[in-house]
């Protein structure tokens, strides 16, 4: 068995709101060779596991899990697809090299959101089919009812989250990967039309396409391989009942429990004190507010106002999506929970360029994977 | 399935798409749900003694303790609106001036999700109470759809 896993390469590209010439294959291709050259890695000799996360109706293509190999360098390789939000797929390749049957992993997540042309009706088609979506509601309502009951329980405010929008796109500004950074006032957010309220359509993030690859590897391979390891501390994920019937709509349990699962492999028991930053969900604006709650590292309910105050700017006290999130590099689709990792392991190395952190040494990773969903995932990693 | 052709407003790009149609099963739970709205105007749910929840709309097993559920109970047809929101999007994402009016009503420890009528969007608020106004018996089909929508208690 393998005890320490590192993530020990990195290689992106996007992201931006449409890439008409290239095919989501060679937008794979490019992500993935800038994480194999980073890792210093020959895939076809190295690389020993592939893991890909991607969703059929995403892909227009169904059994996509063919159609990956061969852009990864991962044909006639062990490797599998997992359908479900990147950060889902970072466990996954975590695990692989912990049992010690590989010693260096991949893991891939991508989008071509701006080929998909009926997204709300493939997103809708996720509403149970008898029970919900007869009824055909676009699928932002669950986001609309779950927001409004958020707000109900807490005290939080549209003010507040809105507040979210504006740092979030205000910190994009300082991500050349990143396609939405802007210089808002809150009353443009506040001022734009409505989605479903109270939640307004510049409080949710707009899709962008891009693909991100990273190798993991055992401690052994990674000491071998780099000077700056990035250690998974711990990993966990959650799902609540899927049901707009029993689940909860006013708190983010599944969150909470993949964070109890995470913080206890990595042995943190005072999330504020003991992270030093974190990328978080904020598909939606509120969602990143009712997330740091469900983190533990505020009370239901103060997450809207330490927002407010600059608690979590990159100059707060815990920086929250110095990246620009969702808001601010766009809706990636699966490849989310990839994105903000990859914003964690660049601070933590040091490569974060004009947005990096000072003496940052945890850093917390949490990822959704969208409505109408309750999954969640979360990951520790320190350098 | 259509054959591909070139997208005229892009070139570059392929448009192709497929039609998808399945058959759905409800269950045990759910049709007996549905059969019990089309022919008594009732609303079932299921009891779990042991973890003393009712789920709103029925269901044969229980999901925190995976006990099978075999107290069927009718529910009654009011509830309280637990959340809800005004909806400015159509199905296939274009605009819509006139809001849908959607809320989750609870009912049991369950409930349902469905239109508000008879109400001023303005007028809604949480906590509300709610009362279900089915279609016509002799139009009812047994379906999410024999509910019309729910409505304020006057
Ligand atoms: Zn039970």
């Amino acid at each position: 068995m393998n005890e320490r896993v590192a993530i020990v390469g990195l290689g992106w590209t996007g992201f931006r709101p449409v890439t008409p010439e290239v095919s989501y294959r060679e937008l794979m291709y490019d992500a993935a060779l800038r994480a194999y050259t980073d890792a210093g890695v020959d895939p076809r000799r190295d690389v020993e596991s592939f893991v890909t996360v991607a969703e059929d109706f995403h892909e227009g293509t169904s059994i996509f899990d063919e159609y990956v190999p061969d852009q990864l360098g991962a044909a006639l390789k062990s490797m599998h697809t997992i359908c479900g939000d990147g950060l889902h797929g970072l466990a996954t390749a975590y695990m692989l090299v912990r049992t010690g049957q590989f010693d260096i992993v991949a893991i891939e997540g991508h989008s071509k959101a701006s080929n998909l042309l009926t997204i709300d009706e493939v997103t809708a088609y996720a509403q149970d089919p008898v029970l919900n979506r007869p009824l055909r509601f676009n699928t932002h309502f669950v986001a609309g009812m779950e927001m409004n009951r958020y707000l109900h329980e807490t005290g939080t405010t549209r003010e507040q989250c809105a507040a979210v929008v504006v740092k979030n796109r205000y910190n994009a500004l300082a991500n050349p990967s990143a396609p939405y950074g802007a210089n808002l006032a809150l009353a443009d957010v506040l001022s734009g039309p409505m989605l479903s309220s109270p939640l307004g359509h510049r409080e949710a993030a707009e899709h962008a396409d891009g693909a991100i690859a990273m190798v993991l590897a055992s401690e052994e391979k990674a000491r071998h391989l780099t000077d700056k390891p990035i250690w998974i501390e711990g990993v966990g994920w959650c799902n609540d009942s899927p049901s707009l019937e029993s689940r909860d709509w006013g708190q983010a349990t599944y969150t909470q429990e993949a964070a109890r699962m995470a913080y206890r492999q990595a042995g943190i028991n005072n999330p504020l004190q003991m992270i030093d930053f974190a990328e978080v969900d904020d598909i939606y604006a509120y969602k990143e507010l009712q997330t740091l709650e469900a983190l533990g590292f505020f009370r239901p309910g103060e997450a809207g106002e330490l927002t407010a105050d600059g608690f979590t700017t990159p100059e707060g006290e815990l920086p929250v999506n110095v990246s620009g999130g969702s808001l601010g590099w766009g809706h990636l689709l699966d490849a989310t929970g990839l994105a903000r990792a990859l914003e964690v392991v660049l601070q933590l190395r040091g490569e974060a360029g004009a947005r990096q952190l000072e003496d940052v040494e945890v850093g917390l990773v949490q990822s959704w994977r969208g409505i109408p969903t309750t999954s969640g995932a979360v990951a520790i990693l320190s350098n | 399935m259509t054959l591909l052709k070139r997208d005229p407003k892009a070139p570059q790009a392929w448009l192709g798409n497929l039609p998808v149609t399945s058959r759905y099963t409800f269950g045990l739970g759910g049709e007996r749900f549905f059969r019990s709205i089309k022919d008594e105007g009732e609303i079932l749910g299921t009891h779990c003694p042991k973890c003393d929840r009712t789920y709103v709309p029925s269901t044969i097993f229980c999901e925190r303790c995976l006990g099978k559920l075999e107290e069927w109970v009718d529910v009654g047809t009011t509830g309280n609106v637990h959340t809800f929101t005004l909806l400015y999007e159509n199905y296939d994402g274009s605009h819509r001036e006139e809001p849908e009016i959607i809320a989750f009503v609870s009912i049991g420890d369950g409930g349902l999700v469905h239109r508000l009528g008879d109400v001023e969007p303005e007028e809604v608020e949480i906590g509300m109470e709610v009362e279900v106004v089915f279609k016509p018996k002799a139009e009812r089909e047994g379906s999410i759809l024999d509910i019309v929508h729910f409505r304020p208690i006057a």
